[in-house]
Order: C-alpha cells, then structure tokens, then sequence
C-alpha cells in the first residue's frame, strides 16, 4: 500500500496554540498494538475503530433539577471491504478474540452483500494520520457538583428575571470523546477531545399568551472554553429579553424581501442548504449541483468553505473516522462552484482527495459523509451601512424551530429575531418569521458581506441517518428571500 | 412476568445484584434497567447497497435515590470494575443534587403481557435475507419509472431483551422484536427536481413490513410530483395526508399533554383537562395493547404497568402522560408513559396513537373542497408551544372546485396549529399506519397559503 501517503505524528495538529500534552495511559497504546496486530493479518481492507464516550447531561427546569446523567457507551467498529462491498460489524467486546470475531463478521457481511453490489466501492489515496491528536485536557475539567450548582444558579436568574418567565430550561450537553484508529492501509492514530454545549429556552406567560426563545452556544473544547465564548447568564438574560419582545410583537407579512443574515443564518444556510447538496453522496444521487463543478452559482461576494480545522469550533475534526487528517474544503471559490465534500469511496469516484468528511457518531455508526465546520468568509462591508441601504427589508438573527432543506437546495429555517428594516432604520422585532427560497438563488442575490465574522452554531447537532457535532458561521450577508409570515400580500 | 430466553436471566441476574449493591451502597431507593440487543440494518444509497450493518449490545442503567436526591449513570462495558465505577458516579451525582420530594420508584403491580411484539423468525434473520429485502425496494421503485432515484433506504431488524428491577421488589422481563424499512427519494427530469419525500413502514412482524409495496408507493408520489409549479397565495383549506398530519398535529398534541410539558409552563393544554381543545371529528388513544405494533409492552421503563388511555374524546381533552416523578408533583399515580431507554432517566412518552377515523371518505373530502391543497408532506416548524407553524409544502397539490388540478411547489402553509384544531372540516375514513401512530387524512379550514 505504498500509494498512501503517511504522516508520523503530525505536524499540522501540533501547530494549534492550544495543543495540550496527551495524557494517554499505558492501556491505549496496549489496545491500539492489539488493533494493528489483528488489522496486520488481513488481506482485504480492514478498519477498526474503538470509540469511548462519556456522556454528561445536566437539565434544570422551572426550578428543578430534572436530570443529571452520566452515560459511558464505548465498544469497537469495524468496517471491512470485500470485493468492492462494506460490511460493518459493531461490538462491546475489545478483547483479541472478540475482535478477530468482529473482523470475521464484518468480512462476512461484506462477502454477503458482493453479489448485489453494482457500483464497486474503490478507496481514494489520502492524507492519513498517525500518532495522537488530543485536544482536551480533563485535569482542568470541574467536577460534576461545581456543574450542577452553575446550572442551577443559571435557571434561578432566568425564573427571576421577570414575573413573566412562566417556564425555563437550562441544558447542558456534554461529550467527552477517546478514539483509537488502525486500518490496514496505514491510519494508526489516537483522538480525545471534548465536546461541550449549553441551551437555555425561556418560556414568558401574558395574559394567556405564551411565547418562548432559545439560545445555544457550543465549541470544542474544555468547560472554560465554553464559558469563555459565552457565559450562560449571557444565554439566559437573551433568552428571557427576546421572549418578552415576542409578547408584543405583531407578525411579519409574507413576500419576497431584502434581508441581512446574521452568522448563524449564514452558518445554517452554508451547513443545511448549500453544504447537504454537496455532499459527494446526495451529489452521485442527483442533488442540484450535479455537474456543475466550475460554474458560477453565487456572487463573487462569496466564498464558503469546510474546515475540520478551525480551533474550538464544535465541529472540530483533525482526523476523521477513516483515519484521514482533517483539511479545509473550498466549496465556492469567489462565485463558483470548486468541490464536493468527500469520503475515500467518493474521492475515488470523482477523483478527487478526501480532507477529512468521513464521520461516525458513536462505534456503532459506520463513517459516512459529513460536514465539520461549514461557514462563508468574511468581506469586507460595515453592517451600519448594510442595514442603512435597506428601504423596506428584515435584519434576521438567529434559528428557531429548526431547519430543513432538500437535494434541491430548497430551504426554510424558523427564525429567532426578526427586526424590521425601512428607509434604512431598525424597527422592532416582529414574529412567526420563517425564510426559504432556493439557497443558491439567495447565495446569487447577495449584495453585501460584512467584515464582522463569528462561527457559532456550535450547540446543534446535523441528521443524516446519524447525528454528528457540526458548527457554522460566516459574516452578515444581505441578499434576498422569501419571508413566510402570518399574513400573505 | 419473566423474559423467556437465557438472555433475560443473565440481565434479571445483574440487575437484582447491582439493586442490591446500591442499597449496601447507602441508596434509599434502587432502579436498574438492563437491554440486550442484535441489530442487522442494510442500507442503500443512490439505488445501490452501501453497508450491511450488524450490531451486538448489552447495557444497563442505574438510578439511585437517596435522601430524596436522585442520581444516574449507565454503562455498556459490564466488567465489573465498570458496573462499580457507574454505580459510584448514580451516588456521587445524587450527592451533589438538591433533594426534590418528588423522586420515587414505583411498587411491583399485576402486568398483563402484550401478545405478538416479539417475532421468533424476526430472530433467525440473517444479514443475507435483510440484503435481498432492501434489493426488492429498490427494484420495485426503479421498476416503476427510470426518472426514480431512490436517495436512500434501509431494512432494519433488531430483537431485543429488556429487565428491569428495583429496591421496592419490581422484577420485569419482556422480549420484543421490530422491524423497519424506509426509502426515501425524487424523481428527475432533465432540470426538473422532484419533492423529496418518504415512504416507510414498521412492524413488530417480518411479515407485515412489505419493501415492494414501499419501492412503488415512494416512486408513486415522487413522479406525481413533478412538473410541479407554484400557485398565487390564498386562504383555504388544506388536507393533511397522515404523513403531513404526523408533524403538524400529533407532534404538537403530544408534547401538550405531556406533564412535563405542563407542569414546566410550556404547555398550551395547562389548566384544560375535561375542556374543549379540538374540534369534535377529533378522538384520540394511547394504547399499548396493540398485537403487533411498535409502541406496545406490557410495562413503561419504570415498571409500571400499562393500558389503555383516552386523549382526546371528541374535542375534550381527557388525559395527561405521567411517569412517577411527574404524577407524584400532581398528587397523582403514574399511568405507565414513562419512556427511555438503559441510557437515560426515564422521560414521558406516547405507546401507539390512535386517531379515530371519520365518516367521509379521501375522494369526497377533496370533492368538497373548493379552493384548497393536500398538503403530502410538510417540512418547516412548528413551534409546539405557541402552536405557530410556518412551512413549505413538499409533493403537494392544488384543489379548485372538487377536483385537483396539478402539483405544485414553492408553496408554503402558515397558521397556529392549536386555532386550526377547532377549524378541522373533516376527518376520513381511511386511516394509514405510521409506526406507532394511526391517522387519517384530516381537512383544516382557513390555513394561509403563500404561493408566487
């Protein structure tokens, strides 16, 4: 397998500042010895993966503390390729003979699917890593009492912030992860990191009328990290501002408008609307941007990209689960279209080189394509001045409710904050605002792109068959689409 | 009622011994809930087979309570070292909580055991028989129309042993079986993209879930979909297939009669037990008892017995969804909706839904219809709170005078969901099956449409 090109441990992820000496114990090196050693004897294209998760969730609600869980989920993965099928086997069983056990199975599976596989499956050369790619240091973790009581004194703010606050939801999400990767074309490498997020939602009573607001902050990295990017009494005092807003707020009407995206939009329209379609897989099944590689899609205003890089962002990836090292993507170069997100089989259809999109949530999921931190670069415009330029238009921020978007690049995202925009001054907020359009026909009407930049969609997770730790952002973006409201023109 | 395989116990053993230890530990009160799993999933992308999937699992959690502070942690590396380690993190997390009257187990109560959730040839699937049932899905769409791209589908089987025990003497054991297919896909035409849309089915039974009938059902509605153009805005009437009427109207009536819900401000159906919250045509179920269906078990997770329950009876809402925590805030007995899994505290959840169906059948509710849009699925949000939901309309289509006149597409519906329950028009004959939920197809009056 000589065609591979191998790093031993790597220089890119060492040039991160907050690169943190590993702390890996005697038994990792132990196990990944073992997985090499049961990879080492195999003809076909083995992979193995063992994955530990602990997962911690902390829930204060109305005044009570409604749950605190500590979840540990570790087993192993193994993904084999034979005669150009996948078979993936997953268990609890680490031990040498029930490892064997699993390669057997997994080669099995994909014995059995060959005959009914129609397109082979080959693997593209890639970058691979090798050694240990660490990027937490839970010595400096707090421990789970000094958690609670954060959390805790967060709801109390936001239950007393105002008599209006009828309900309140303070949640702590976090996921501290350890990887070991072998495969038999050379990966050999050792992950840890951490992946912690808070979301709040106030829920304000008047008059029998009930509104509520959500905010969300997330990043890769320690609990400081977290806290360093946005306090949660910054969460919860928003939160409560902008449900109370919402009480006296009237709906929007619905049209065709010029609007500014603020970073989160961005963020969801790059990751839901623009980055799905290309997705090297949804691309092979038909999505919109099929064949369209070279051609002009969006203004010269834009340049959106995917970079597992980006230090802190929660959907920090520096060696994905195929073992390939994470890179930045250059999705839309100034206006056109320049590559498709890819996995080693897609990169083999297309020619292409993977940098690090192949992701599986826990080592029961096999790798499949996937995002990591999808935004827009900055530009260079000044916000004031965008929003002055708008006579009759929408400053947005903000998602609610969820978003979705299709192979068609048609979207619809709920909004959080809608404020009015005429004669180039800001109104009040207005409410029940959702967007959709079609993400590169709105991507085409962009006119102005601000120099104020943020990744920041960090609490969410993405769906596709499985869920996966992804971030977004980018600038604000004026451009224009159709605003769904309660009342029609 | 004990499992009936050697699985169960094994399960029942550890989780009478970890009780036990938690006790000796210094925990009031004990819950252990212990799962055991064999999953075969097979999936396609782009019309053709990607991973055929096998998964072995075994896990148990732990819930302790002591001086009234709860705790919890689980694991599914059972060595010993780990099973202690997990029991010390229930205890230590219960040691930093802030006591709440309100945590109690459960006492053991006569269960009655559900007839056909466990499906013995389910059991003896192998991944090759998976591999050629996902085959027929793909060639059935395929086969139907070559414009068909199946996007994604996947067969799946898993088999699966539960137990639970606590302190108080529960000691429940069942065996259960659930099988899954689903595709979803669109059609293509040169530059014309189809809806994306879905097509699923979900058993406990091999033999009840079909993945030819699904193959040609999904590439039914994709073709019928293209062509699609949008229509000027209106307000009007919209029928919801039961695919759209899943997330538009059962999504936002179960989170308001789940106690948590109510008892956390968030629920529009606080304060309105035994008063009008839906328009009559509306009846709905909770029922556990169902042969056959996913939703059913004889017990929730915490080993309280389950049975049957009314929601709604015509327009009147009758009941909530208690697990103990929430029941015993209220002054009440939990009535069995405690849902989750070895993983999580126990949470609040439905068993099967069922919607009752109407007098008149899909053909006269369109017939009747003068200006309106059958609405097949709904992609946006519903804000479950307020009701507010704003979306687009995928695979949809145009009704004017009785008849439907083409599909359309760039359309999307806006409206409260909680206003327009009282502005149902009609509820059909025809009911379909959707996982654990039943409904018909449901008429709303005075919906705003948004076109172009």
């Amino acid at each position: 397998m000589n065609s591979y090109l191998v790093f031993d441990d790597l220089e890119v992820a060492c040039s991160l500042k907050k690169w943190k000496s590993p702390h890996y114990k005697q038994e990792v090196e132990v196990l990944q010895n073992l997985l090499q050693s049961v990879v080492a004897n195999i003809d076909e294209y083995v992979e193995i993966r063992y994955h530990k998760r602990i997962e911690t969730i902390i829930d204060a609600r109305s005044g009570v503390l409604r749950k605190v869980e500590r979840r540990t989920l570790a087993g192993v993965g193994v993904r084999s390729l034979v005669d150009g099928c996948w078979g993936f086997v997953s268990t609890t069983d680490v031990s040498k003979e029930g490892l064997q056990n699993a390669v057997s199975e997994a080669l099995q599976a994909a014995k059995a699917g060959a005959p009914l596989r129609d397109e082979k499956v080959n693997l593209a050369p890639a970058r691979f890593g090798r050694g240990k790619f660490t990027y937490y240091d839970d010595s400096r973790e707090p421990d789970i009492s000094e958690k609670i009581r954060y959390i805790l004194a967060a709801e109390k703010r936001m239950r007393e912030a105002s008599p209006l606050v009828e309900g309140t939801i303070v949640h702590y999400l976090q996921y501290e992860d350890e990887k070991t990767i072998v495969t038999s074309h050379g990966a050999s490498v050792r992950i840890k990191d951490n992946k912690p997020s808070f979301r709040v939602t106030a829920t304000v009573l008047r008059d029998g009328k009930r509104e509520t607001a959500t905010k969300s902050s997330g990043v890769t990295g320690g609990w400081d990290d977290l806290i360093a990017k946005r306090t949660l009494n910054e969460l919860v005092d928003t939160a409560v501002e902008v449900a109370i807003k919402k009480l006296d707020a009237d709906y929007a009407k619905g049209g065709q408008y010029t609007v500014i995206l603020d970073p989160k939009l961005v963020g969801i329209l790059s990751h839901e609307a623009i980055g799905h379609t290309v997705e090297a897989d949804f691309v092979l099944s038909g999505s919109i941007v099929r064949d369209k590689l070279g051609q002009k899609v969006a203004a010269d205003l834009v340049t959106l990209v995917d970079d597992g890089q980006v230090e802190g962002a929660a959907g920090m990836v520096l060696v994905d689960d195929e073992g390939v090292l994470g890179e930045r993507t250059v999705i839309i170069d100034k206006g056109v279209l320049k590559s498709y997100l890819h996995n080693r089989e897609s990169a083999s259809i297309f020619g292409a080189s993977p940098h690090g999109n192949a992701r599986a949530f826990t080592y029961r999921d096999e790798p499949i394509i996937r995002m990591t931190n999808t935004f827009i670069m900055p530009g260079e415009s000044d916000l004031k001045e965008m929003i002055a330029g708008i006579d009759n238009g929408f400053l947005l921020i903000d998602l609610a409710h969820g978003g979705q978007a299709d192979s068609s690049a048609e979207f619809m995202f709920g909004v959080s904050e809608a404020y009015k925009i005429e004669n180039g001054n800001l109104k009040g907020l207005v409410k029940g605002v959702t967007i959709s359009g079609q993400a590169f026909d709105v991507l085409m009407s962009v006119d102005a792109v601000s120099s104020d930049f943020q990744i920041d969609t960090g609490a969410g997770h993405c769906g596709k068959w499985q869920p996966a730790k992804v971030d977004g952002g980018g600038p604000y973006l004026r451009c224009q689409v159709t605003v769904g409201g309660r009342h029609e023109e | 009622m004990k499992s009936s395989g050697g699985i169960g116990v094994q399960g029942q053993e550890l989780c009478n011994s970890l009780v036990s230890e938690a006790v000796r530990l210094g925990a009031d009160e004990a819950e252990v809930y212990y799962t055991r799993s064999r999953k075969l999933e097979v999936v396609f992308e782009k019309n053709d087979l990607q991973v055929p999937k096998g998964d072995n699992y075994e896990g148990v959690g732990i819930r302790v309570i002591r001086n009234r502070k709860q705790g919890f942690a689980s694991t599914n590396i059972l060595s010993r070292e780990s099973l202690n380690d997990t029991l010390r993190s229930a205890l230590a997390i219960s040691d930093a909580s802030p006591p709440d009257p309100n945590h109690w187990l459960p006492e053991p109560a006569q269960v009655t055991p559900v007839l056909e959730i466990y499906d013995p040839q389910a059991g003896d699937l192998e991944l090759r028989e998976a591999v050629s049932k996902g085959k027929l899905l793909i060639e059935a769409a395929r086969s139907f129309d070559p414009r068909v791209t199946v996007d994604s589908a996947a067969f799946a089987m898993e088999t699966g042993t539960r137990f639970i025990a606590n302190s108080k003497g529960v000691e429940l054991g069942e065996d259960s079986s659930y099988i899954w297919c689903v595709a979803m896909g669109f059609a293509r035409e040169k530059e014309d993209v189809s809806s994306f849309d879905a097509e699923y089915a979900i058993s406990c039974k091999l033999q009840d879930v079909d993945p030819y009938a699904i193959g040609r059902k999904l590439a039914e509605k994709v073709v019928k979909s293209l062509g699609a153009t949008s229509v000027p805005g209106f307000r009007g009437s919209v029928i919801l297939t039961p695919y759209a009427g899943l997330d538009l109207l059962i999504e936002p009536i179960v989170f308001s009669i789940n106690a948590e819900n109510i008892q956390n401000g968030q629920s529009q159906w606080k304060g309105k037990l035994d008063s009008r919250v839906s328009s009559p045509l509306l009846s709905i179920t909770d029922d556990p008892t169902l042969p056959r269906q996913v939703g059913s078990s004889a017990f929730d997770r915490e080993g309280v017995p389950t049975k049957p329950l009314a929601i709604l009876e015509r327009g009147i809402l009758s009941n909530y969804l208690y697990n103990c925590y929430t029941a015993r805030r209220d002054g009440l007995q939990s009535n069995g909706h405690a849902v989750g899994s070895d993983q999580s505290v126990p949470g609040i959840g439905v068993t099967n839904i069922v919607v009752a169906p109407g007098n008149i059948s899909l053909e006269e509710m369109i017939e009747g219809t003068s200006r309106g849009l059958v609405v097949n699925r709904y992609s946006g949000s519903v804000d479950p709170v307020s009701g507010d939901f704003s979306g687009v309309v995928k695979g949809g289509h145009y009704i004017e005078s009785g008849k439907v006149v083409q599909p359309v597409k760039e359309v999307m519906i806006a409206g409260n969901i909680y206003e327009l329950l009282g502005q149902i028009g009609a509820v059909s004959r025809e009911t379909i099956t959707l996982g654990n939920v039943s409904l018909p197809y449901v008429a709303m009056d005075g919906c705003s449409v948004t076109g172009k």
